[in-house]
């Protein structure tokens, strides 16, 4: 399987000279989690090579301990003119302080407005993409929007979409949950013919257009244990899954399934596909993490924008205390430049297949 | 008896002789430590573990004697009780035939039978196929369900899958996705947390460190994606916890395998079949183990099936089918303690 990496030019210098074409916008997210003390870690690792900047409160990033420099940029072209020597960060007023560790509803106008700011800058094609820190889900109700059931409805909301599929990228596997955070008891309910066909082109799409793969294999999990053993354990395997995989198989795709998902993750398996797309979040959440807890991403497919954020939550219990890793979120930005590096390949010379 | 000279009496049945089950055989009997450190007893046709010393170019001395009425235990090579099954023309390999699935039947039972007279202490069957024993009799959903039957036995049982000294059961097993959640209740985590507690100890592990996996996305998330933890879950491990059980959950099903892979528990109990198995799998695929859990004699056996497509090759890998072996020896020489 080709790991995101493997895309991402060996000179990092390379994106510096693209203009703001390379550049990353990444949100505050929540101010009292580890987000923001996480973006000086990445800056630290990344500041030769990608091109980030940060848009927070000021006050915020102040009462933080500098792990490294800072500097204040005005808007998002001035990122490439400083981001070597210092994390720049656009400044976006909270309504207050933020104390580590601690919730505090007065500050979701400020989480929610900044990840507005952050989408239409890339709408705008003023920088290459975004990444996402972790929020709270309540942030949206406690800004006084509807009760978007996430950070990726909600950008896709923004962007005009409302079938986002969300990928999960680890360096050993990719995988795309068709349904996300639903209980387990609706989880039958959730998948359908039409919902499986969408989320199969969107991905098929986003795996030539965005991960550069001509010719992309996808592995498809069943719903049931043993894939339902030809129905005796379930029949959403014949009824829904097996002719949406027919008709893509039809059309010339390379959509095989549905597999056992107990034996479709391991190593051997996982070489015959670029994708894995699975039923439900813990299906495709446990192989993620346990093969690769610390450097999976969270990608969204189907955007006109490019946004990626880090696997993790808030960890409001590690908020300050500067042992948590930067790991996810530096390949998140990492991976967004190379998705919008792609994007801009494939629009130059479109492959034959798309 | 002086507990360091003190060997475990193990039975091995070739399962089904279709399968890789005799070649695997034939190469566990050429490891040196488990010959010197075991008394065996195969149990089966001559002939069929012959036919494995074959495919697996690797030869070894059958001493035939009676069970029954025998010392089968100082003998100069391995002990051979011989069960007479299936004639040599009816096997075919990589294939489910009757035959083999009655086969598989009869040594099950024999073994089985041995097990409740105590002439040997456990019990290790190479891979049987489902279909096979149906075939041959099998009136029950699996082999497990078969022997609680066999031996009359009323408690609760459940498959345990372990690997380099983690296990995992399940609360609920071979049934639909969306029956799941109706099925989980405080009785069948209880039972589950009970009985792989038990059965680590028998395995000689002093405390076990128990987690109980979640069912829902996030561990439910307070609520807001499903209720079965603060409804069932969490109210269910506290009681077992009161029972001097280390144990604790529910924990979203994402990471609690992570806690094993930091050495923070021994067992994990997972609500539903594909929880447990695709982490499980993608950690050892080739060196799982499977240990007939709530059976009151210990049985094991490998993970994996009967593997027709390499089936006569010789080329089968003997990694989990020698944890299966080992493992039973560990639980015979702690199987008293524990139970005290």
């Amino acid at each position: 399987m080709i790991c995101p990496e493997t895309t991402i030019p060996s000179s990092g210098r390379l994106l510096l000279s693209e203009g703001n074409s390379s550049v990353i916008a990444l949100t505050s997210g929540e101010p009292s989690g580890v987000g923001l003390e996480l973006a000086f870690k990445a800056w630290q690792k990344l500041k030769g090579s990608h091109p980030f900047f940060l848009i927070a409160d000021r006050s915020h990033v102040n009462s933080l301990e500098q792990t490294c420099p800072v500097i204040e940029i005005q808007s998002p072209e001035n990122c490439l003119g400083v981001c070597e020597h210092a994390l720049p960060f656009l400044h976006y007023q909270f309504p207050t302080s933020s104390i580590p560790g601690h919730y505090n509803p007065e500050n979701a106008p400020g989480i929610v407005g900044s990840i507005e700011t952050a989408v239409q800058f890339a709408l705008d094609k003023r920088i290459a993409g975004i990444c996402t820190n972790p929020i709270t889900k309540e942030v949206f109700n406690h800004a006084g929007r509807k009760n978007y059931s996430g950070h990726t409805e909600f950008i896709a909301h923004l962007c005009g979409e409302d079938c986002p599929v969300m990928m999960l990228a680890g360096r050993k596997l990719r995988v795309v949950p068709l349904t996300r955070h639903i209980p387990l008891r609706s989880v039958h309910q959730g998948i359908s013919k039409k919902l499986l066909k969408q989320t199969l082109e969107i991905s098929l799409q986003s795996l030539r257009k965005d991960f550069g793969l001509q010719h992309p294999r996808i592995a498809v999990s069943g719903l049931n244990p043993h894939a339902g053993e030809g129905g005796l354990l379930g029949l959403e395997e014949k009824e829904i899954i097996e002719p949406v995989i027919r008709d893509f198989q039809i059309k010339g795709e390379n959509v095989q399934g549905p597999f056992s998902a107990d034996t479709m993750f391991h190593k051997k398996f996982r070489k015959t596909y670029d994708l894995a797309v699975s039923m439900y979040h813990d299906q495709a959440l446990i192989p993620v993490k346990t093969l690769d807890f610390y450097k999976s991403v969270n990608v969204t497919l189907g955007l006109p924008i490019v946004r990626t954020s880090p696997d993790h939550g808030t960890a409001f219990d590690m908020a300050r205390k500067g042992k948590a890793r930067a790991d996810s979120l530096i390949e998140a930005i990492k991976l967004a430049s190379t998705i919008q590096r792609n994007r801009i390949k494939n629009a130059r010379s479109p492959s034959p297949t798309s | 008896m002086n507990m360091t000279e003190r060997k475990p009496r193990i039975g091995i049945i070739p399962g089904d002789p279709s399968g890789i089950g005799t070649e695997l055989i034939a190469k566990l009997l050429n490891v040196e430590e488990v010959s010197n450190s075991n008394d065996v007893l195969l149990i089966g046709d001559r002939h069929v573990f012959e036919l494995g010393q074959a495919q697996a170019d690797k030869g070894y001395d059958l001493y035939p004697v009676d069970a029954w009425k025998d010392d089968w235990i100082n003998v100069p090579s391995f002990a051979h009780f011989e069960n007479p099954t299936i004639n040599p023309e009816e096997i075919v390999i990589g294939e489910v035939t009757l035959a083999s699935g009655t086969s598989a039947m009869a040594n099950l039972n024999l073994g089985l039978d041995l097990l409740r007279q105590g002439i040997i202490e456990a019990l290790v069957f190479a891979p049987f196929n489902k279909e096979a024993l149906k075939l041959g009799g099998l009136r029950f959903q699996d082999e497990l369900h078969h022997m609680k039957d066999y031996l009359n036995y009323e408690g609760y049982i459940t498959e345990l899958n372990t690997l380099d000294g983690f296990w995992t059961s399940r609360v609920t097993s071979h049934i639909a996705l969306k029956e799941v959640s109706d099925a989980i209740n405080e009785t069948r985590i209880i039972n589950s947390i009970n009985l792989i507690n038990k059965t680590l100890k028998r395995s000689g592990v002093k405390r076990p460190r128990i987690a109980v996996a979640a069912l829902n996305p996030h561990a439910g998330d307070g609520g807001n994606f499903g209720t079965e933890e603060i409804d069932v879950i969490a109210p269910s491990v506290k009681k077992a916890a009161l029972k001097q059980i280390a144990v604790d959950g529910p924990w979203p099903s994402d990471t609690v395998f992570l806690k094993y892979k930091n050495n923070e528990v021994d067992a994990i109990v997972t609500m539903y079949h594909d929880q447990g198995q695709i982490a499980l799998k993608l950690m050892g695929f080739d060196r799982g183990v499977t240990v007939l859990g709530g059976i009151p004699y210990p049985i094991t056996t490998a993970a994996h099936g009967t593997a027709f497509d390499i089936a006569g090759l010789g080329i089968a890998d003997i990694g989990a089918f020698r944890n299966a072996f080992e493992l039973a020896g560990t639980m015979v020489m702690n199987w008293e303690q524990a139970n005290g």
